[in-house]
């Protein structure tokens, strides 16, 4: 996948009303797109056949 | 006994002292306020000393034991806890500066419990700022007492410090990511990150709601089955918290290994981000668990390598989340790299966030079906041990911005399975390297069994940090 740009990471940032800018933008962009690559090589086979487990109740 | 050596004793021993009335637990408290007022200024692993409490709970403690009123082996017994807790009237920042004036009308519940356990609150240590990394620290940062030039581990870096430092009896941490046994294992200690669920989470800053898990860093692995037993239970405060029976962890010291299987998880073994050194120390120990009767042998998990990247995506935006506001308003209070993980957080796409709960749920799956073979996985607690201390770098490559890929505790966060970290050894810089263990929800038992017959087994936790000074300054 293609990493994201700066300006796409400041659009990104607007959508949920953050103004990220310099110095910050260059380093949320490499740490933002590090992340996205990682988890993209990531693909056991079945996976989307698995329900996301957002919490683990505890027995009563 | 002179007063200055009581900080050297385990909180097992002292405990033994207190309740046969030979020390009374005002003796124990004023020599470990002591020892923080004359040492602390070489660890920074208190924040805020709590001596005028901690005195007259001394004091009520003496009475009690003295008129026949016990409360059990925690009583008396003076104790450190992490500032991510609240504490009632006392200042409480959570280790950020946006919190710097914040004193909470409650205590959190483990607080509570450890007072009714009878235990003496001496303080709040230092952290990582709202645990939320290894490293960053916005008030000072804590020194470890194997070498002040080195970090101690976070997120409970003070309560490292403070543990290893002989600044308390047994300390209190929480464990997200592994930010109790990190600390534990840099600093050569015992960590555990109890079963999700076990110990309440009331009053405490919230970094993933569905991992964040309160435990024990202590000297011993005795030290920690007591202190975990003064915290655990139910909590109607909190309304994740279990309701399932708390045992006596002491009833699993003591005991041999035979009929035990043990799982070396062979992902992290083969992994080069273990140092040679460090392999052989972790090698050596599941050598000794077998010599106490274990049968230890290799087992796959093939997402176990990948828990790093996917619990790093949970614990970037679920923190986001909850500090979302702060963000807006407080950006520049953060430091460095905390204010950098929550700005990435805020935009990790929902895809993204969904795919991690799926590998998450597909990790824990394959941790649980290794439990049908055997008791206890076994792996290091960090592929190397403690790094030393440098200023927070910017971050100027993708390849730069993870600063912990050699720590291998959040299989177990993921798969919300209780884990202990216990001393086995040393580098080639004699620094402590720690041997993990991890078990089914609720194997807390399992865990203090193989962790003390190793314990015992082994020299480990009788070697003391090189930088501690063993008599107190001001006796």
């Amino acid at each position: 996948m293609a990493d994201l740009t700066k300006d796409e990471i400041r659009a990104m940032g607007k959508a949920v009303g953050l103004d990220i800018q310099d110095p910050e933008l260059t380093e949320v962009m490499y740490s933002l797109n590090a992340l996205l690559e990682s988890l993209d090589a990531i693909n056991p086979p079945g996976l989307n056949e698995v329900e996301p487990l957002p919490i683990i109740l505890p027995p009563a | 006994m002179n007063k200055s050596e009581l900080p050297f004793l385990s909180a097992s021993d002292l405990s033994h002292l207190i309740q046969s009335s030979e020390i009374s637990p005002v003796e124990a408290t004023e020599a470990y306020l002591e020892r923080i007022e004359a040492e602390d200024f070489r660890y920074n692993s208190y924040l805020t000393v709590m001596r005028e409490q901690a005195l007259a709970d001394a004091t009520k403690a003496e009475l009690d034991i003295a008129s026949g009123k016990s409360r059990g082996p925690m009583h008396g017994v003076p104790v450190a806890v992490k500032d991510q807790f609240w504490s009632k009237g006392v200042r409480s920042t959570g280790g950020s500066r946006i919190l710097s004036d914040f004193v909470p009308n409650d205590d959190a519940t483990v607080i509570t419990n450890l007072r009714n356990a009878g235990a003496i609150v001496l303080g709040k240590t230092n952290m990582t700022e709202f645990a939320i990394t290894g490293f960053s620290h916005r008030y000072s940062t804590p020194r470890n007492p194997w070498n002040l030039d080195t970090y101690t581990g976070g997120s409970s870096s003070g309560s490292g410090a403070a543990t290893a430092g002989y600044l308390c009896a047994s300390s209190l941490g929480e464990d997200t990511g592994g930010s109790i046994r990190f600390p534990a294992t840099w600093c050569g200690l015992v960590g555990i990150r109890p079963s999700w669920g076990l110990v309440s989470r009331y009053g405490v800053m919230r970094g993933v709601w569905s991992m964040d898990t309160v435990g024990p860093i202590s000297r011993t692995v005795e030290d920690a089955a007591i202190t975990l037993n003064a915290i655990a239970g139910h909590d109607a405060k909190d309304p994740y918290s279990s309701r399932y029976p708390i045992p006596d962890y002491r009833e699993s010291l003591g005991k041999d290994l035979k009929g035990l299987k043990v799982g070396i998880i062979k992902e992290f073994m083969d992994s080069d981000l273990v140092e040679p050194d460090v392999h052989q120390a972790l090698t050596d120990s599941f050598a000794a668990i077998r010599e106490l009767g274990a049968t230890v042998e290799e087992v796959s998990i093939p997402l176990s390598i990948d828990a790093g990247v996917s619990s790093a995506i949970l614990l970037a935006v679920e923190p986001a989340l909850a500090q979302k506001e702060w963000l807006n308003q407080h950006i520049e209070e953060y430091g460095h790299d905390v204010r950098n993980l929550l700005l990435t957080g805020s935009l990790i796409p929902a895809q993204a966030y969904y795919k991690a709960q799926q590998l998450r749920s597909m990790l824990r799956q394959q941790v649980l079906d290794s439990f049908n073979q055997y008791d206890a996985l076994v792996l290091p607690t960090a592929g190397k041990a403690a790094q030393p201390i440098m200023e927070d770098p910017p971050i100027t490559s993708k390849e730069s911005s993870s600063r912990l890929g050699f720590l291998f505790t959040r299989i177990f966060n993921l798969a919300n399975c209780p884990a202990i970290s216990v001393p086995c050894g040393f580098d080639d810089s004699n620094m402590p390297v720690g041997l993990q263990i991890g078990a089914l929800p609720r194997g807390e038992g399992t865990l203090f069994k193989i962790a003390h017959a190793y314990e015992q087994a082994t020299p480990w936790h009788t070697s003391r940090p090189r930088e501690v000074q063993y008599a107190s300054r001001s006796s």
